[in-house]
């Protein structure tokens, strides 16, 4: 979750991981960073995330980008 | 038939009444129907190109959901193991894939051919020509058929959808055909997601007195925005933007700021109509524009303006692009020189300019759109880069957190995107000629030298059209916090009735169609 | 609730009516100005007494016959139902419209409108069409003369076609909101001004001089129509110098008239006959007659009317009744008109209501 967290520092430091819940929906993340990420993400956590995984569901939240990670790497 | 003459209004009310007089369960059969009508107006021959991409769309679909079905039950019967179960779907997503592959070739190929062939044309001609050669490749012209563009891409969604399994493809062709070519949005858009349309294009519509009215003032409203505004401005504004060696210093000036306005006020107006008919009928559309001018960056600015295209650029080519394996490949190769994050960036950055690419491709069939597309993409990289340096300006000056500063944020975004513009009108050089000019030839006469006499927008044309300017955007500003058709229906009745049967006055009297006039279709029609 | 709103629709929907139909009063050209041609059609619905002659046809009908001089030197009653550039199949609705309201002995047909069957310019089509009252004569006399980019709901709602003149508004378009002054003398369009006849450029040669085979099936139907009501007709062309009238042209006339056995009467050729001097009779250098040359024209032919039966005198036969009346007030405004226009011709040398606009 650190390594998330760090991140999504990285990408934008303004914003508070741990309460914000509406990070695409907000239009906090934009796509372009959400796409960053999910490279970043990809090469960390050695995952495959596949486009249509790239919805505000996934990503709205650093607990729900955990929780995604988690479900990757026990092979959906 | 178009969507501004005398014919759509009358087809749309004898289509309305006839809607709910019949039973829920035919209004999708007779849309379907007309949007046949609809389309046929135009020529029943042309018929055929959407007929073709509706059959091969929802074969191909259908035949990638069997798979799904087939290799579903399989697993389910046989319990494989993990290994065993990645392999299969594999396999059978490969398949799949075939079958998407092989109805986007046919479809796109349909869209290239028809649209762009005559601009590849050219090109080979040039280069034979810069290779020294003789003589050139000709073809007689064809008209596109309408809306092609729009249904294509639309259709093709829904093909990649089916192939992602976001939901299961549709198994009615008759109703497919209407999830293609409803009549509304297949002209001009905006391109819609078949799951988004299914539970109302199909499920029975009761009447609705708001729905109705509330469409019909929105569509009162686009043509107020089309026949009053655009139609009124756009002679004007290609007049200065084909002679920029006449209209050069304050009148490129005056070419930046009407292309733009027009440009709005044609497309988000004919939205109006599109989106306020299909609301009569009980069916949301979703919205191409969200008070675009209001955006405070070119990236803010692409989220409101154009959205369907935007966000099926974004779905179908941005996303897989940036994800997919050859864009992993390049972040490694590039992590060698220029380290992981920054090695990270460049898939990024070529899906980035894919997509532009594409939009401006998109948009026409000359090189034009193309560099338009590509310094679009470019400048929103830039500011991309940028982002970090604006949030260390933002902490070190207080002046960011004003509201004077988000006013010049949004004037920067408008002039920054009519600058753009140019690209789409002005040859490339002279893209960079004209803006040197509007510094140097600033102080050039506005009237007298008859350069404004000629644009042929004098006394009160000038007048109705400043005013419907600024009515629009003070219109577009009142949104912001809630939609002006909510605010209107909570005033009493004689005021609705003088606020909309005023609009209507003024559309009827002041709006440019009829005789003397061009009836200059909406220009987003072409593609 | 349910009741409210329909007592609100009971109220709005005739006021939103009656707020267009202002904006359309208002918007409309009244043709009260320089250009007068458009408000001809309309006059004839005033008329009260019946007429035994009717005219039809364009300018070479309204411009070319006066018939004050036909009242006062034959006791005939007539009417001119004319109008700029008045196609062949508008004057075979004009006429059919005109029976639903009387019974003319004779109709004149001025032939010049056989060598152009299509319209050219729609403001012509308007001046003529939004005249008439609505009949099934005047939708097919729209559907068969519309141009292209013409629409039937234009017709229907001329504020369609225009609304443009939001921005001319003139002040006739106020004085004449409701109603119209009249202009023309039972359809009489009076020019007291002069204007000698000039040079006319040579006229180039045609590919072909046959009339559209339109035109001849209306002129049929037109001959067909007034011997089924047992109306002479009687073709007529103009005395007018340019455009040239073709020989080819006249012959097609002369055989037709003389294999249905009409009587035609050219008066180009005739021109001595009637008298005509072309250095004082016209007011546009001999493309129309001007008052002179009309009284002229009407002195000659209502020589020839008045030997047929059906053209009665009217002056005693009426014996100071409405006829008499009605007729009396005619030509005391022609008097005056003609006056009028001779006084300021005199002193001007031109006439102000007609003259060009000077350029800005």
């Amino acid at each position: 979750m650190e390594e998330l967290i760090e991140i999504l520092e990285d990408i934008n430091p303004e914003v508070d991981y741990g309460a914000c819940e509406n990070l695409v929906d907000d239009g906090i993340l934009t796509s372009f960073e959400l796409v960053l990420l999910v490279t970043q993400i990809n090469d960390s956590f050695g995952v495959s995330i596949p486009p249509t995984w790239i919805v505000p569901e996934n990503f709205n939240s650093a607990a729900a980008m955990f929780r995604m990670i988690r479900r990757l790497e026990e092979g959906e | 038939m178009f969507l501004v003459s005398y014919e759509f209004p009358a087809f749309l009310m004898a289509l309305l009444v006839l809607y709910y007089l019949i039973p829920g369960r035919f209004q999708w059969m007779l849309l379907l129907a007309a949007s046949c009508v609809f389309y046929a107006q135009g020529g029943v021959f042309y018929l055929i190109y959407p007929m073709v991409t509706t059959m091969t769309t929802w074969l191909l679909a259908v035949a990638m959901g069997n798979m799904t079905d087939r290799s579903r039950a399989w697993v389910r019967e046989n319990n494989p193991g993990r290994e065993e179960k990645k392999e299969h779907n594999r396999q059978v997503k490969r398949r799949q894939r075939r079958l998407m592959t092989l109805g986007l070739l046919l479809n796109f190929g349909i869209l290239a051919v028809l649209k762009y062939f005559h601009f590849f044309l050219d090109n080979v001609n040039a280069l034979l020509g810069f290779m020294g050669a003789e003589g050139e490749f000709v073809c007689g012209n064809w008209i596109l058929p309408l809306g092609i563009s729009y249904y294509t891409f639309q259709s093709m969604g829904y093909l990649m959808d089916v192939y992602y399994r976001k939901y299961d493809p549709e198994r009615n062709p008759a109703r497919f055909a209407l999830f293609v070519s409803f009549f509304p949005q297949l002209v001009a858009g905006p391109i819609s997601r078949y799951d988004q349309m299914r539970d109302q294009l199909y499920t029975s519509r009761r009447f609705s007195a708001r729905s109705v009215r509330y469409g019909a003032v929105r569509m009162l409203w686009g043509y107020f925005k089309k026949l009053v505004i655009a139609d009124r401005l756009g002679p004007a504004v290609v007049m200065i933007i084909s002679s920029p060696e006449i209209y050069d210093g304050v009148y490129v000036l005056w070419g930046m700021i009407g292309y733009t306005v027009w440009m709005y006020a044609d497309f988000a107006g004919g939205m109006d109509i599109v989106l306020g008919a299909a609301q009569m009928f009980g069916i949301r559309l979703p919205e191409n524009f969200e008070r675009p001018f209001f955006s405070k960056s070119l990236g803010q600015f692409w989220r409101r303006w154009h959205m369907s295209l935007m966000l099926w650029l974004r779905e179908y080519i941005f996303y897989p692009a940036s994800t997919s394996r050859f864009s992993a490949k390049t972040a490694k190769l590039a992590a060698k020189f220029l380290g992981r994050k920054a090695g990270g960036k460049i898939p990024v950055y070529i899906a980035t300019m894919t997509v532009w690419l594409t939009a401006g491709i998109w948009h026409g069939a000359s090189w034009n759109f193309v560099v338009w597309g590509l310094a679009n993409g470019t400048v929103l990289l830039i500011s991309q880069e940028l982002t970090g340096w604006y949030r260390k300006f933002g902490e070190f000056c207080p002046f960011s957190r004003t509201r004077w500063y988000e006013v010049f944020q949004i004037l920067r975004t408008c002039i920054l995107f009519a600058w753009l513009e140019m690209f789409e009108y002005y040859p490339f050089r002279t893209v960079f000629a004209m803006s040197k000019s509007l510094f140097t030839s600033l102080g050039t006469p506005r009237t007298g030298d008859g350069r404004f006499e000629a644009l042929g927008l004098m006394g009160a044309d000038l007048g109705i059209l400043a005013a419907g300017i600024v009515f629009m955007a003070a219109v577009s500003a009142l949104q912001r916090r809630e939609s002006v058709r909510d605010r209107l229906e909570r005033r009493p009745v004689l005021v609705q009735y003088g606020v909309v049967f005023g609009l209507f006055l003024l559309v009827l009297v002041t709006g440019v169609y009829g005789h003397g006039y061009d009836v200059s279709q909406f220009i987003y029609n072409q593609f | 609730m349910k009741s409210r709103k329909l007592l609100w629709l009971g109220i709005l929907l005739p006021v939103s009516a009656a707020i267009l139909g202002a904006c359309q009063n208002l918007l409309v050209p009244k043709y009260m100005g320089r250009v007068i041609e458009g408000a001809f059609i309309r006059e004839y619905y005033e008329e009260t007494e019946p007429h035994d002659v009717i005219f039809l046809g364009d300018c070479e009908a309204y411009e070319n016959v006066s018939p004050i001089v036909l009242w006062r030197e034959y006791g005939i009653t007539s009417f001119i139902r004319g109008s700029a550039q008045q196609l062949i199949p508008q004057s075979y609705y004009l006429l059919e419209d005109t029976l639903t309201y009387e019974t003319p002995a004779v109709v004149v047909l001025s032939v010049s409108a056989m060598q152009q069957y299509e319209q050219d310019n729609e403001t012509y089509n308007r001046m003529t069409l939004d005249g008439m009252r609505w009949s099934a004569s005047k939708v097919n006399a729209i559907r068969e003369s519309m141009t292209e980019d013409e629409h039937m709901i234009e017709y229907v709602f001329p504020i369609l076609r225009f609304h443009s003149r939001w921005r001319e508004l003139e002040e006739d378009d106020f004085t004449y909101f409701l109603e119209r002054r009249e202009v023309t003398h039972s359809g009489y369009y009076m020019r007291a001004d002069i204007r000698p006849a000039g040079e006319f450029p040579a006229e180039r040669r045609r590919s072909t001089y046959a009339f559209d085979d339109r035109a001849w099936a209306y002129l049929d139907k037109i001959r067909l129509l007034c011997r089924e009501k047992g109306i002479t007709l009687i073709l007529m062309k103009a005395p007018s110098l340019y455009p040239a009238w073709h020989e080819q042209w006249d012959q097609q006339i002369r055989d037709y008239a003389k294999e249905h056995q009409l009587l035609y009467v050219n008066c180009i050729d005739r021109s001595e006959d009637i008298g005509i001097d072309f250095t004082v009779d016209t007011y546009d250098g001999g493309l129309h007659m001007n008052v002179y040359g009309a009284e002229k024209t009407a002195r000659y032919l209502g020589k020839i009317l008045a030997e047929l039966p059906a053209a009665k005198d009217r002056r005693e036969a009426d014996g100071g009744g409405p006829v008499n009346r009605v007729w009396e007030e005619k030509c005391r405004f022609y008097d005056q008109m003609k006056a009028a226009q001779e006084a300021e011709f005199e002193e001007l040398g031109y006439l102000r209501q007609f003259a060009e606009e000077p350029a800005d």
